[in-house]
């Protein structure tokens, strides 16, 4: 019974803290649908663009990766 | 010399149909998923090797092999390169990583960070490509799973499965997970009967040789739970890799930044020199502070992507392995991009971060506009720093 509450709250836990991957989503989608509105209108661009558009994906997506790395924990570890 | 030429299709039919073979014999089995490194079995408090360390050292002697073949098959100079072959799309990739790498950071700083880029690049590749390799996570040592309670000397049985035995090679066997004979008496005589025509040894009704909580049980034996402790894992899968990496990155971004700006380089962290000239001269103070704190937070940043994104990937794959045992590719597929994907931002962030820290306060570099192309007319050689 003990484990069973346990690994309820685990379970309840992890899934709560993974809402924080929608900010994460939401930003990646906003940066690349401006990256490629902008390749659209200047194609001549387009490297200098993409280079900018990776590293604010990845800055967007470490904050998606934090909240993983918080449910992969109260998994795993805890 | 074989001719493979439409032959290969029917190897891949084969492997197809010896995979729905496989699963129908062998179900795959949701191995023990443990965040640190496991230790290999044996020794005492001292180091003990981790699976995960023994990934990093066979990428670092893959490494070694590739950096040696190239060298090896690289022409004299003079002679031609030979069209084709392994040491051309080398080359093919190294100069466009370099023309990349050139268009973001300059030529000034050019041979000490694209040395950082491309050796990052490659460790975390092939780290990150080490998880899709079968058997790396599932051939190892045969552990019984148990957790021994330090004070009381408890023995706590985990979750664990009965093993089969063929010629001194132990597999887990995947119809019979382990019972202990407390369990084994809830056990209804329908479930006890499914479990004798699956072969199993517990939960039958028989009686099991007693738990013995002194001394290893000896291998296969039916009273213990058994888990598969992996050879190998991805180092990714590690904090304590991408961690060390992020160290090195962040740390050489700093050292360089001294070398091209001297003492100058710290008035981007305390910069009084607005403090008293002018009415905004705080904020000047703040953001100094606040880029000093940005510098301890890209090692955090780093480490926990690569890690994150690994880990959850090899977690992908087992899970998908056992839940469509006949159709896992399409996520190898995926995770082979994935690790192309995190292995290029972990280098072109560490390249990135470089060029801002040589680049210097107010002044700016030139954005790339006179890059010469490397071409046959105008080689440029990639010269290691000295």
């Amino acid at each position: 019974m003990e484990q069973s509450v346990l690994l309820a709250g685990k379970a309840i836990g992890a899934g709560l803290a993974m809402i924080g991957a929608m900010g994460g989503g939401i930003g990646i989608g906003l940066s690349v649908q401006g990256a490629v509105q902008a390749m659209g209108r200047n194609p001549d661009f387009a490297s200098t663009i993409q280079t900018n558009m990776i590293l604010g994906v990845a800055f967007a997506e470490a904050v998606a990766i934090y909240a993983l790395v918080v449910s992969l924990i109260i998994l795993f570890v805890l | 010399m074989i001719n493979w030429n439409g032959k290969r299709r029917w190897i891949a039919l084969l492997l197809l149909i010896a995979g729905f073979v496989v699963m129908l014999t062998v179900p795959p089995i949701i191995p023990v998923i443990q965040l640190p490194g496991e230790k290999y079995p044996g020794g005492g408090d001292g180091f003990r090797m981790t699976n995960s360390l023994m990934g990093s050292v066979v990428v670092w002697i893959l490494l070694i092999l590739l950096a040696w073949y190239v060298n090896r098959s690289m022409p004299k100079s003079g002679d031609e390169v030979p069209r084709g072959g392994f040491y051309n799309f080398f080359e093919l990739i190294f100069e466009g990583a370099y023309n990349f790498i050139h268009n973001i950071v300059g030529e000034k700083y050019i041979r000490y960070i694209f040395s950082f880029f491309m050796t990052i690049l490659l460790i975390v590749l092939l780290s990150n490509w080490l998880e899709l390799i079968p058997g790396v996570d599932s051939i190892g040592f045969l552990e019984p799973h148990t957790t021994v309670n330090v004070q009381t000397g408890q023995v706590t049985y985990e979750k664990g499965y009965e093993t089969t035995n063929s010629g001194g090679v132990f597999a887990l066997n995947p119809k019979c997970p382990w019972v202990s004979p407390d369990q084994a008496a809830t056990l209804t005589d329908a479930q006890k009967t499914a479990r004798v025509n699956n072969g199993c040894q517990t939960g039958t009704g028989a009686v099991v040789a007693a738990s013995t909580t002194d001394g290893e049980p000896a291998a296969g034996s039916p009273s213990v739970p058994w888990v598969v402790l992996p050879f190998l894992r991805s180092p990714s899968t590690d904090l304590n890799t991408t961690a060390s990496l992020a160290l090195i990155a962040v740390i050489m971004t700093q050292v360089l930044g001294f070398k091209a700006l001297g003492i100058r380089y710290l008035t981007k962290f305390f910069n009084f020199k607005t403090l008293l000239t002018s009415p905004l001269g705080g904020i000047d103070v703040a953001v100094g502070l606040l880029e000093l704190i940005g510098e301890f937070a890209k090692i955090l940043s780093f480490s926990f992507r690569l890690l994150g994104n690994i880990f959850a990937g090899s977690i992908l794959l087992f899970v998908m392995s056992f839940l469509v045992p006949f159709l896992p590719w399409p996520f190898f597929i995926l995770e082979f991009f994935v690790g192309i994907i995190q292995a290029l931002v972990f280098g072109l962030l560490t390249a990135i971060f470089m060029s801002q820290a040589t680049a210097g306060h107010g002044e700016h570099h030139d954005e790339g506009h006179e890059v010469e192309q490397i071409t046959a007319d105008n080689p440029v050689e990639i010269a290691p720093a000295h």
